[in-house]
């Protein structure tokens, strides 16, 4: 780690026009996680063309759930039914069979419009209701939506009295399934007890959440969340388990967090990491890659990247800084990386793709498709990269593995774009 | 009592808007809204629909907190017109602002802006509190001839044997198809295809629409508004047997060529629609007065499938609900409660009612995508619903799902069948029950399960991921197991027939 270099949020000198932010419609993160759950059954508070979007979404990434809605049209606007069409939804959704949970989502016309927590019920047959706030103009990003979401949940669900399970560790988190079982297995073999991942899909879980030994967050952007666990004396662990110093630096923070034996811990450690080394040796990765994705997870991708042997000028994200993101910030400044852009919008994107002339892009749907014009070869990032392992060494091959094979088919988007010139 | 939404079937006039303008390449729109409404309407519905990566000619104004809390949106509207100007992406077009919900919550009105800005840009009110996206794609259509193409018209008169074809914008479930099919139709009644629009047109050339003598509106939920402002005589495009060749009549009939009108139908009967008649003769036509239909689609589609389907080959209709849903007519609450207490064999509808026969575990009915919303490409020009060779597919598309449902009786020897059961949904995230909690994975255990992961293709893997650690820790509770051995794994492989 290098630790004398200055951190500042270094935009290009010319910076182009920012005229296309890049975020899914931010509320969707919120969607996402609440509607995995089992046993929840969500309510949305919005305009119709706003629910129809948001819906498609959720149906496509979240749940098969079928989604329940107050009309919030001009008439019952101006009539100030909001309070009472979203109840009349809540009471709805009570009834779906093994309904425990009913998330309240409010949206930017509810928002505005104004929907007071206290005119809703708390509980309806049982069933805990909880009101989600995600308006797009004020959260900006479906990452932070996600933290707002599980924020919302662990205030109402999170039981914090009781005994303390020191040696269990909640992952925080949404990750490939794969991935929680590898942490676990490796943390167990360190004298962890159990781990729990959140978000996820039991209720339960987010119950006991709040007794937890340790908090561990995989990515940078659960704010609330971690205040919550703050509140509650859960001491954090910094860094995640990516690459070969970052998984070798998060176990053994997690062993002194724990006070596990730390014979166990450096062995484990040690091991992790000669396995990581040993995966990187035989195959590193070469080319210059830009990553771009609009997850809120790519400076810890970016590391990967450059740890296994890529140069990676250029990362883009559409959250804000956040500080646990800033260790893995100013290890890429040191190995080379010469923009960190938060908030991204796609002009910026291209204006990385006209100066650093990549061999890969992993980004958006539209930035990748202005690269495939191009014949480079690109990945929506969201589908490819959180579909498959990434955390630990295991993770690591899966990733890197992926990442070289696609690299190596580098000629197919040349014959694409070739073919498709003169159409 | 307010009135609930179970997922909405109809988008709104925003989306009507962004729909059918940005299908014009030379008009560029700036939406006054949050990130999320620019979002789902440009890049992440299209991705999945229309299959576009994104929409290039429709830009934010970013509509944050500021923005609500009292500034208003034109400062904004204002920066957004500046950047793309500066940036050369208005050159050539014409600029359309248009509302949101959002903005349109927060009273913003930019008649008087859009005057500041590029000369000729206007504003476009979309309603969206208000409208659907069928009766804002009628008045978008209406409103950008009163606008732009009227104005364009004044020299053009109609032309003899031209026919326009009005109707496909973004967002329209099949269009590619219908289309295709519906050009071949004019052609062989005697027509000469003159404009399609929005589709296939640019903005500038709007007033050649005149030129027409006949339009075809390709749906019965907009377009009409368009055929009347012409005032040429229009007709809708069809579906079925009987309609198609009524169709093609009368286009005969509207542009004098009779004759070649009904040599072109003689001449279908004889070869396209030859299918329909030999499946009707063969064994195929035996299932069809047992295989009930349930219809969910768009008033154009259901009415097309009732009268061919239900009228002409003689399939029972279950039930049938369109979009938009008239007062008396069924909503997805009570789709949903039919398809729960008895799903019929084949439902057409959206990713709504797929869903609905998810939840009722209705596995022997067979669903074919007829609506949007879902996520389904439908771009190729061979599925068409509408005209001679959508009757050939529809019925074509119905057999094979028969076949594929004989299929699956057919006994397998039952060393191959044995499937694990599932089990409680998973928890955790890793697929765990949460009061389990306590089973630990060795890395063998863990290792063998990926490498069985890794043999399946890329798609299923997640699922099959989530379903394979619930079996292998319903094994191990039954076995009364704390821990999951590599043996486990491999027994839990073997029963779901995966290892393989």
């Amino acid at each position: 780690m290098t630790e004398s270099i200055p951190v500042n949020v270094v935009q290009s000198d010319a910076k182009p026009c920012q005229l296309h932010p890049q975020s899914m419609c931010p509320a969707f993160g919120s969607l996402r996680v609440l509607t995995r759950i089992e046993g929840a059954h969500p309510v949305m508070a919005t305009d119709t063309g706003c629910l129809y979007g948001l819906t498609f979404v959720t149906h496509f990434y979240g749940a098969r759930k079928s989604i329940l809605a107050p009309q919030l049209g001009t008439a019952e606007l101006m009539a100030g039914e909001v309070v009472e069409g979203t109840r009349a939804a809540i009471e709805v959704a009570a009834k779906e069979p093994g309904c425990e949970l009913i998330p309240v989502i409010s949206l930017c016309v509810a928002e505005t419009a104004g929907l007071p927590e206290e005119m809703l019920p708390t509980q309806v047959n049982g069933a805990e209701v909880v009101l989600v706030r995600v308006p797009a103009y004020a959260i900006h990003s479906h990452p932070e939506a996600k933290d707002v979401a599980l924020a919302a949940l662990l205030r109402r669900l999170g039981q914090p009295e009781g005994e303390r399970e020191a040696k269990r560790v909640l992952l925080l988190g949404e990750v490939f399934p794969a991935d929680p079982l590898i942490i676990d297995a490796t943390l167990r073999r360190m004298g962890v007890e159990e781990t729990i991942i959140l978000p996820g899909r039991s209720i339960p879980d987010l119950r006991r959440a709040a007794r937890v030994g340790a908090l561990a967050p995989l990515h940078p952007f659960y704010k609330e969340t971690m205040a919550i666990f703050r509140e509650w004396g859960v001491p954090i662990v910094g860094g995640a388990p990516v690459g070969i110093s970052g998984s070798y630096a998060w176990l053994r923070a997690i062993g002194r967090l724990l006070k596990l034996d730390p014979k166990r811990v450096d062995e484990v450690a040690e091991q992790e990491r000669a396995q990581a080394e040993a995966m990187v040796q035989a195959q590193p990765l070469s080319g210059r890659i830009l990553v771009t994705g609009y997850e809120g997870t790519e400076v810890a991708y970016a590391r990967l990247l450059v740890e296994a042997g890529a140069e990676v000028p250029y990362v883009s994200t559409s959250i804000a800084q956040e500080p646990l993101a800033l260790p893995d910030e100013m290890w890429l400044r040191s190995r080379g990386t010469k923009e960190i852009v938060y908030r991204k919008s796609l002009e910026e994107d291209v204006a990385a793709l006209d100066k650093y002339a990549p061999d890969f892009v992993l980004g958006t749907t539209p930035f990748c498709a202005i690269a495939k014009e191009r014949g480079i070869p690109a990945m929506y990032f969201t589908n490819q990269l959180a579909s498959r392992p990434f955390f630990l060494s295991g993770g690591m091959a899966a990733t890197l593995g992926f990442i070289r094979q696609t690299m190596g088919r580098h000629e197919r988007y040349t014959w694409m774009e070739e073919f498709f010139a003169d159409g | 009592m307010a009135k609930v939404i179970r997922d909405l079937s109809d988008s709104s006039g925003y989306w009507a808007a962004i729909w059918t303008m940005c299908a014009l390449p030379d008009l560029h729109v700036i939406c006054d809204a949050p990130i999320g409404c620019f979002n789902l309407v440009a890049t992440a519905v299209p991705d999945y629909t229309d299959a576009v990566p994104h929409l290039e000619n429709v830009t934010p104004s970013v509509i944050t907190e500021q923005e609500v809390g009292g500034a208003g949106t034109a400062p904004a509207v204002r920066a957004t017109y500046e950047g793309l100007r500066d940036a050369g992406l208005l050159e050539g077009k014409q600029l359309i602002v248009v509302s949101t919900a959002e903005s349109e919550m927060i009273g913003s009105d930019l008649s008087d802006l859009v005057t500041t800005l590029k000369p000729g840009t206007a504003f476009y009110y979309s309603d969206s509190l208000s409208e659907d996206e069928w009766a804002g794609r009628d008045r978008v259509l209406r409103w950008l001839w009163e606008q732009f193409g009227a104005a364009q018209a004044v020299e053009i008169r109609p032309e003899r044997g031209r026919v326009n074809i009005i109707g496909p914008t973004y967002g329209c479930f099949n269009s590619a198809a219908d289309l295709h099919e519906v050009k071949r139709l004019i052609e062989g009644a005697g027509g000469r295809l003159n404009r399609v629009f929005p589709m296939e047109s640019r903005l500038d050339e709007m007033g050649e629409l005149a030129r027409g003598e006949l339009n075809v509106v390709l749906y019965h939920e907009f377009g009409h508004g368009l055929a009347q402002a012409l005032g040429q005589p229009w007709l809708h495009a069809p579906i079925g047997l009987q309609a198609t060749t009524d169709f093609v009549r009368e286009i005969g009939r509207q542009l004098g060529t009779e004759a070649q009108a009904e040599r072109f139908i003689r001449h279908e009967k004889q070869s396209t629609l030859q299918a329909v008649w030999d499946l009707w003769k063969g064994p195929q036509g035996d299932w069809f007065p047992t295989t009930d239909i349930g219809l969910v689609a768009t008033r154009s589609y259901v009415d097309g499938l009732q009268r061919y389907l239900g009228d002409e080959l003689g399939m029972p209709i279950a039930f049938t609900a369109t979009r938009p849903a008239p007062h008396d007519g069924m909503d997805n609450e009570a789709i949903r409660r039919r398809l729960h207490e008895k799903a019929p064999a084949f439902v057409f509808g959206s990713i709504n009612e797929k869903i609905y026969l998810s939840e009722a575990g209705a596995r022997h009915s067979a669903f074919i995508p007829a609506a949007f919303p879902g996520p389904i490409v439908r771009r190729a020009v061979g599925t068409p619903f509408m005209g001679y060779r959508g009757a050939v597919w529809i019925v074509q598309e119905i057999v094979n799902r028969l076949y594929e449902a004989l299929y699956n009786f057919l006994p397998l020897d039952s060393a191959y069948n044995k499937q694990a059961a599932a089990g409680p949904p998973a928890a955790s995230g890793n697929g765990r029950k949460a009061d389990a909690g306590s089973l630990a994975w060795q890395p063998e255990a863990t290792a063998l399960l990926d490498a069985a992961l890794d043999k399946l293709p890329f798609l299923p893997r997640i699922s099959a991921s989530r379903e394979l650690q619930m079996q292998v820790e319903a094994l191990a509770r039954a076995e009364g197991l704390s821990t999951i051995t590599a043996e486990l794994v491999e027994a839990a492989l073997a029963a779901r027939g995966a290892g393989r």
